[in-house]
């Protein structure tokens, strides 16, 4: 039989029905289905026999079905979302007020603070490197031109597992002289970790701090990339205002060795108690590595000159979460919630 | 160091204000410790600033050397006390003091000289205020000028009363075990064999390079004295100061690399003191010195000053600087200059120090600033790092926080494994950790304590072991990385915490794209090997084990209609462990995707029951499955 005006309204009437029952339910998607679906849907069906009709038939019956379908997916579209605006007019849905959050974790502040570090010196093309906290006084002192019976060698300020050879790391530019020694230059990388020192070694101290280290090697290094260097890390931590003051200060590891320290925020140099009177906070080390410690690793000093810098990470860590014991940070006093 | 600002001007002229030295002390490497203080006395006023010194420089330990730096820094005169040879007698029998080092060892050189007729009595004023101004009490005169020439040149010294002495001798040699000596404080100090002393008739008089004793202290009554300027082995009075807890002026100087030059200018500028403020007379006594110190001789070249700096400092500037300094030019070329190291800058050891003191006068702050232009080297992160962050991130996702506890644990007997510190100021704290547990779980109690009610914490951290305990062999030790998860939560029984443990580990292992796992006597395996350890409240897992095992999580689904589910519930008795039948159900048939746990419950104290979503594609056999429990 051939398609009539009769069965277009056939449909309608069906649709109308069919509407009321998947309004109370609230259910649309299959209604939809039922009439557009594309192998049984209703209307798909009819559209089908569209083609058997004469022209004349065509004209008149093909365009009133189209007229028709697009209105019942309008009609269909429009119930969904009324009962959609309905259920959420639900009285008990009382948005005036949150509920306690859901959570995240967090990573601990030190972790954070080192992962800030890392993606800085990343963008400027550093590795990231580790080593052992165990290590050998050859690495943790020798190569560092630290020679045996320095007073940075002493008892008094190293944990020592086998005297005078195994030792706790107390400092992370062991890393560097293991990796100095390891690879070829060119070399930019930083490293961090825990660092150990006897002298703080007791109940109620931690016997370990934390430091962050960066070196770099390759021809033509000098002290004002070092320089450059460190202006851009402490624009990154403390912010673009941030005032410098770099001077001379000796570390055995480097020579010339350079001092960093900001200008104190809270009294802008006049001396307060937060830096201790002097006006300035240091703020880290650094220098060019030493001649002997280069050539300790067996890189050429003469072709190769590299720069190295080192901070201790724990003061950071307090300043930027407002804590006063760092302590407190490693495993009592504080919760994180 | 100390510095009054009034004595400094002594050696160079200067208007600026003290905050303007000390900021010129600073840029040279000697910070300002503390705030500058002002001494007042009588007339007599001063600032005093307190500078950091660090361990390199010894002559930054005398007024002169500082001053020599901040004249050179300036661009000033460096003016110093007249160094022309006291008229000191011959000496005869009668005022000979005999002297003999028993350990060469210790003992680069012992200059002495003998006063007789002095007058003691009290320093004038001048000396008075400037000691005190430093920090030193004055005693009197002859006791004053020994400690101002300290000051001063950076050489400690020391005045024995002869008549105090049974005979006239200083007899140098290492201490015997239980000899003890009253210091000039009244304290006695017990020594041993690491120490060395003075003495006179085999009785110790003064520990050597530390401290003098009561017994030939120089009083109102002295008449005559021998004084002694010594050079010692640094490292023994280090040693021997830390071990008899003696820190001081003469044990602060001796502990830093003193060229042994500076005993005889030190000997020189006291004997002039000596006779202009207590008068008497002068002999010359023995100058013990078996190997004679020689002077430094190192090239500076103008190509390595560029290659360090990337500058270009005229020569004349640089001339100037290094003369300022006291270097001596031996030889001048058009590479650079020869130079011989002034006495007192033991410091220098290579090229690069030189290097460091021309920029160092120059002021640091003229250095300009760069960014290092070179295209980056390769990567050498490594990949357990990069892992170890993805760690942290799904941890944290989890809702877990971060811990870092102290990985210094008390020494355990039972533990053979147990890295043991050699050192440690308590057994407390006397040994590493051998897992994560011992630490971290720890950190529970502190969350109980500030009334949180749930506790989800994680530690990304090493173990210490070694294969032979207290061995000298660093092979035998090792670190290994873990990562270990502990849980609490109030007023849950163990049972209910268990199962947040398994749902946090699961977590972890879903997340790092490792399914096949299994749990057999509390050790996870994945893929068959150990990777780890589980308690009902928390699991430690090696780290590498995960990296080795970590694949793309499959999270993202492709095919949605093909797969089917159907639910199995077993009900077993509580001792028996799931683990072992999970893993029969996997393995009975090749349609089987994966097997998930739905449902835990306990029946009874006797009897659990155990629900498992099937998800398998095609046909299974349902009762043969069922049949597994």
């Amino acid at each position: 039989m051939p398609l009539s005006l009769e069965d277009i309204k056939l449909l309608e009437k069906q649709f109308l029905a069919d509407l009321k029952e998947s309004s109370l339910l609230g259910e649309f998607d299959e209604l939809y289905l039922k009439y557009f679906s594309k192998n049984h849907g209703t209307i798909t069906k009819l559209m089908k026999l569209v083609p058997e009709l004469s022209a004349e038939e065509k004209r008149k019956v093909a365009a009133e079905l189209n007229k028709v379908s697009e209105k019942i997916k309008a009609q269909i579209e429009t119930a969904r979302e009324q009962a959609t605006l309905e259920s959420i007019g639900d009285p008990m849905i009382d948005l005036s007020y949150l509920l306690p959050p859901q959570k995240t974790g967090m990573m601990h502040p030190t972790e954070t603070v080192i992962r800030e570090l890392d993606k800085f010196f990343r963008y400027y093309g550093f590795s990231v490197v580790d080593g052992q906290e165990i290590e050998e006084a050859e690495f943790n002192f020798r190569k560092l031109n630290l020679p045996e019976g320095h007073p940075a060698t002493d008892l008094q300020d190293t944990l020592f597992i086998s005297e005078p050879d195994i030792l706790m790391r107390t400092h992370t530019s062991s890393i560097e002289s293991r990796v100095l020694t390891q690879y070829d230059p060119p070399i930019r990388a930083v490293a961090s970790g825990k660092v150990y020192r006897n002298e703080t070694a007791s109940q109620t101290n931690t016997p370990f701090f934390h430091h962050y280290q960066g070196f770099v090697v390759d021809k033509g290094i000098t002290i004002q990339h070092l320089k450059g260097t460190l202006t851009e890390l402490h624009k990154f931590l403390f912010g673009d205002d941030v005032v410098l003051r770099f001077r001379y200060k000796y570390y055995p590891e480097v020579s010339p060795g350079m001092g960093t320290d900001m200008l104190c925020k809270f009294c802008k140099g006049a001396g307060c108690s937060v830096c201790k009177g002097r006006g300035w906070i240091e703020s880290l080390g650094s220098g060019m590595i030493h001649y002997n410690t280069l050539k300790a690793c067996g890189i050429d000093p003469d072709v190769y000159t590299g720069y190295a810098f080192g901070l201790g990470l724990d003061r950071l860590v307090m300043q930027k979460f407002g804590l006063d014991d760092i302590r407190k940070f490693y495993g009592g006093g504080i919760v994180f919630r | 160091m100390k510095i009054p600002i009034e004595w400094l001007k002594e050696y160079v002229q200067t208007d600026k204000s003290p905050k303007e030295i000390a900021d010129s002390f600073t840029a040279l490497g000697l910070l300002l410790d503390k705030p500058i203080y002002e001494y007042k006395n009588d007339g007599y006023e001063t600032s005093v600033l307190d500078l950091e010194h660090r361990m390199d420089r010894s002559d930054w330990l005398s007024i002169i050397g500082c001053a020599r730096d901040f004249a050179a820094f300036e661009n000033s005169e460096l003016k110093l006390p007249s160094q022309t040879r006291t008229e000191c007698r011959k000496q005869g029998n009668d005022t000979k003091v005999e002297i003999k080092v028993e350990c060469p060892d210790l003992v680069n050189r012992f200059y002495t000289r003998v006063f007789t007729d002095l007058k003691v009595g009290p320093s004038p004023i001048w000396l008075k205020n400037r000691l005190e101004a430093y920090g030193i009490p004055s005693i009197n005169n002859v006791v004053d000028i020994t400690n101002y020439v300290m000051v001063e040149t950076g050489q400690p010294m020391h005045a024995q009363d002869i008549d105090k002495m049974e005979k006239p001798e200083i007899i140098i040699r290492r201490a015997r075990q239980g000899e003890s000596v009253v210091t000039l404080l009244g304290e006695t100090v017990k020594l041993d064999e690491s120490a060395f002393v003075l003495t006179q008739n085999d009785k110790p008089t003064v520990i050597g390079g530390i401290v003098g004793g009561a017994g030939t202290g120089v009083d109102e009554a002295t008449t005559k004295i021998v004084l002694d300027a010594g050079n010692y082995n640094q490292t023994n009075i280090r040693k021997t100061s830390r071990k008899l807890k003696i820190q001081n002026e003469t044990v602060l100087r001796y502990d830093k690399y003193l060229h042994p030059e500076l005993a005889k200018i030190a000997i020189e500028r006291a004997s002039q003191l000596i006779l202009e403020l207590a008068g008497g007379t002068c002999f010359d006594n023995e100058d013990w010195y078996e190997n004679p110190l020689g002077y430094k001789q190192l090239d500076f070249t103008y190509s390595r000053l560029e290659k360090v700096s990337g500058m270009l400092i005229h020569l004349d500037k640089i001339d100037s600087i290094l003369s300022k300094l006291g270097y001596k030019v031996i030889e001048k070329t058009n590479e650079g200059l020869k130079l011989e190291i002034p006495y007192y800058r033991t410091d220098i050891e290579v090229e690069d120090d030189i290097i460091a003191d021309v920029l160092r006068i120059n002021n640091y702050a003229n250095i300009p600033t760069a960014i290092v232009p070179f295209t980056p080297p390769s990567e050498i992160t490594p990949a357990i790092y990069i892992f170890e962050e993805k760690l942290r991130d799904i941890l944290v996702n989890l809702g877990l926080h971060g811990f870092i506890t102290d990985p210094l644990v008390k020494t355990d007997d039972r533990k053979d494994s147990q890295v043991l510190l050699e050192n440690a100021l308590s057994s407390e704290k006397g040994a590493m950790r051998t897992s994560l547990f011992e630490t971290l779980e720890p950190v529970i109690l502190e969350y109980k304590k500030h009334k949180q009610d749930s506790v989800k914490l994680y530690e990304l951290g090493r173990v210490y072991n070694t294969s032979s305990v207290g061995s000298r062999n660093y092979s035998d030790y090792s670190e290994i990385r873990k990562v270990c998860g502990v849980f609490w939560e109030k007023d849950k029984t163990p049972y209910e915490i268990s199962k947040i443990t398994k749902e946090i580990l699961s977590g972890l292992l879903f997340n790092l794209g490792i399914t096949s796992y299994s749990v057999e006597n509390k050790n996870l395996l994945i893929n068959g090997n150990e990777a780890g350890v589980i308690k009902y409240n928390g699991f430690e897992l090696n780290t590498e084990s995960l990296i080795a095992n970590q694949a793309l999580p499959t999270r993202i689904l492709t095919s949605y209609d093909s797969e089917s589910e159907k639910d199995f519930t077993f009900n077993i008795p509580v001792s028996k462990e799931f683990g072992e039948i999970l893993e029969q159900i996997k393995n009975s048939s090749n349609s089987i995707n994966r097997v998930e746990i739905i449902g835990e419950y306990r029946k009874s104290n006797e009897e659990k029951a155990i629900t498992v979503r099937v998800y398998y594609t095609g046909e299974i056999d349902s009762k043969e499955i069922q049949n597994i429990g």
